[in-house]
């Protein structure tokens, strides 16, 4: 009997061990993962820092026939800011894929080259518009290819007041179904937006008044929804009758499952985000980049984007191959849809660190 | 000799990271040029805020509270394994600590399924008529982060309370009932105090982690239950800005390493480890 208490201790101790690791593990980052090969050494190889998702061979088929013997390298991020910091930390690659708002950062800190469109023949389908937002100094530094809107979602059957604006979603009768998108320069801008400020031109006294308008809001909230399928089960439980900076995507899927929402049009107007592939300074693999890059924004690569994920493609000859159903619930075929929709813009290191910094101050605040 | 493997691993494991830490408090950015300048910008920025601390004050209640009440339920836990299980211990100790070995997320999503408004929560309130129309209970707030926590650390305050119960010399309560001691009035004078070094190390199992905790809030706490943890962890994934979230980080540890002085001071950890 001597040895079971001694047994028992050693148990508690590896099981207790156990727990750790299994507690440890769990809430780990996703982290990105590469597999460099031997290839990549070869100098034959494209590398890549991209959105997880956007891998599909369907994106790249004119590249696969062109290079049958060269599989890209892909290192995942999740946000933006992950991949900013994989590329600012000199990790090796050629392609970038991030959004306008980090845009700025990238080529102040001299991180990519300009691209030479004239190498890339499906270029002249790009939507000007989204082009002129991946201008700097005169030159093209990122090639815009998915875009989509940021607006408010709604259950009509939930709610007796349709929200007309971004201003309403401080209407007291939301108050508790409501969920913002835990995404400072999000909420900054759009509640730039309903007090009538331009978002990217604040004075003090502004800054403070969008802060503790947000912090007003906070007791009305029911939380901050943080990825689409989170924000697609609330809104399909009924919990959140009123969605802010929801997607194309939300939307669409919503209308698929048959529940009774609405996508407004905010009299401010809706927002909108643009990402785009940008090529390494330091790039060793050009002509490879460039063979990529011609590959992403075919028409057919790009239409399959549409139809996939529910996203705008840059290229407008994509509207041809898409579902007809998609190109009339976000009304993609009306010309002048880029011009009401205001359009996330390059920060600067300074405006980027006023939003998140602000929005940091609002999610501690009581 | 100082270089042991222990402490080697303690340098560079513990140590440097926390140097690199602090000196990074003092940088102007998270990048160049501005990562090779040193201010105290950070600083002034975060104690002129008190929201900060006061969330760090709220991430302490909302720990405190989740000590606190995985206690009154690991303790019977830990009594019924050590002095009434008997020959089954091995397996219900092992029955205990099973579902910590599904991954923690799904046990805290789990929650969010239980507390939500299609849950067994709610389906159970409409239909005793207790609630009217169908809607998150508890979810979305500071209390269904310390319901959620409080589930999954049950089993590590039963170990080390089990562990201070099972040292427990079995003659002493035997010489309590030979001098008419009642079997509670033995519990409250001989096994209770015994059994508080085990007690004390579950608490502090549990509090210090829970100081830190971001994911279960990220899930289930909403606007209002927010932890310190996720202003930390914005700083770092989200905002980049390093400076601030080392700050940050360094301010909980301090808090956290005076907390443990304390319960060294009152628990003596080496009582704990069986010495």
């Amino acid at each position: 009997m001597k040895t079971q208490p001694a047994r028992l201790q050693l148990l508690s101790v590896l099981l207790l061990g156990a727990v750790a690791l299994a507690a440890c593990s769990g809430p780990a980052q996703p982290t990105a993962v590469t597999v460099p090969t031997a290839a990549a050494q070869l100098n034959n190889s494209l590398t890549l820092v991209e959105w997880s998702g956007y891998e599909l061979p369907e994106f790249w088929p004119a590249f696969a026939a062109q290079h049958a013997n060269i599989a890209p390298d892909y290192k995942f991020f999740v946000e933006d800011a992950e991949a900013y910091t994989i590329v600012e930390s000199g990790f090796d690659y050629d392609l970038v894929h991030p959004c306008t708002n980090y845009w700025q950062l990238y080529v102040d800190a001299k991180l990519i080259q300009p691209i030479d469109t004239s190498r890339l023949t499906n270029w002249s389908g790009i939507r000007p518009e989204l082009a002129k937002l991946g201008q700097f100094n005169g030159q093209q530094y990122f090639v815009p290819w998915d875009w989509g809107f940021e607006s408010i979602l709604y259950r009509t059957d939930k709610v007796t007041t349709p929200p007309k604006s971004w201003a309403d979603l401080w209407n007291p009768e939301y108050a508790g179904h409501i969920s913002l998108y835990d995404c400072g320069e999000c909420n900054y801008i759009a509640t730039a937006l309903s007090l009538g400020f331009d978002p990217w031109n604040v004075t003090p006294e502004q800054d403070a008044q969008i802060k503790q308008k947000l912090i007003e809001l906070k007791p009305s909230l029911l939380n901050y929804w943080a990825d689409f399928t989170e924000i697609n089960s609330l809104i399909a439980s009924g919990d959140v009758w009123v969605a802010a900076n929801v997607w194309n995507d939300a939307y669409k899927s919503a209308v698929d499952e048959g529940l009774a929402v609405d996508y407004i049009t905010p009299t401010e107007g809706r927002l909108g985000w643009v990402c785009g592939y940008a090529l390494s300074a330091n790039s060793q693999n050009v002509d490879l980049a460039y063979d990529y890059l011609d590959a992403l924004i075919a028409p057919d690569a790009m239409a399959y984007l549409s139809n996939e994920y529910a996203y705008g493609a840059a290229n407008v000859k994509a509207l041809e191959l898409t579902d007809p159903t998609f190109i009339e619930l976000f009304s993609l075929d009306d010309p002048s849809i880029l011009d009401q929709t205001i359009f996330y813009r390059p920060l600067t290191e300074a405006q980027r660190e006023a939003f998140t910094g602000a929005w940091s101050e609002i999610k501690a605040a009581p | 000799m100082l270089m042991t493997p222990p402490t080697l691993w303690l340098v560079v494991l513990f140590i440097l990271p926390l140097i690199l830490m602090a000196v990074f408090s003092f940088r102007a950015g998270s990048f160049a040029p501005e990562r090779d300048q040193f201010t105290l910008d950070t600083y002034r920025e975060y104690f002129s805020n008190p929201a900060y601390l006061r969330r760090l004050g709220q991430s302490g209640w909302i720990a405190l509270q989740t000590s606190a009440l995985s206690i009154p339920f690991a303790y019977p836990l830990a009594y019924f394994l050590a002095f009434r299980a008997g020959p089954m211990r091995v397996t219900l100790l092992t029955v205990l600590i099973v579902p910590a070995w599904t991954s923690y997320l799904l046990r805290i999503l789990a929650w969010k399924i239980i507390l939500g408004s299609n849950g067994a929560l709610a389906t159970f309130l409409l239909s005793t008529g207790l609630m009217q129309e169908a809607a998150p209970v508890l979810l979305y707030s500071p209390t269904a982060v310390i319901v959620t926590l409080v589930y999954s650390w049950i089993p590590f305050v039963t170990l080390p309370i089990f562990s201070a119960l099972e040292r427990i010399d079995k003659r002493l309560l035997e010489a309590a009932a030979d001098l008419g001691c009642a079997p509670w009035e033995a519990f409250l004078r001989v096994t209770l105090p015994l059994s508080l070094p085990g007690v004390i190390g579950g608490f502090f199992f549990v509090f210090i982690p829970t100081l830190g905790e971001w994911v279960t809030p990220t899930l289930v706490g909403g606007v209002q239950g927010i932890m310190y943890g996720n202003l930390i962890q914005d700083q770092f994934v989200r905002a980049l800005n390093w400076p601030m979230g080392s700050l940050m980080s360094l301010v909980m540890l301090t808090v956290v390493l005076i907390l443990t002085v304390l319960f060294s001071r009152v628990g003596r950890i080496s009582d704990l480890a069986g010495a």
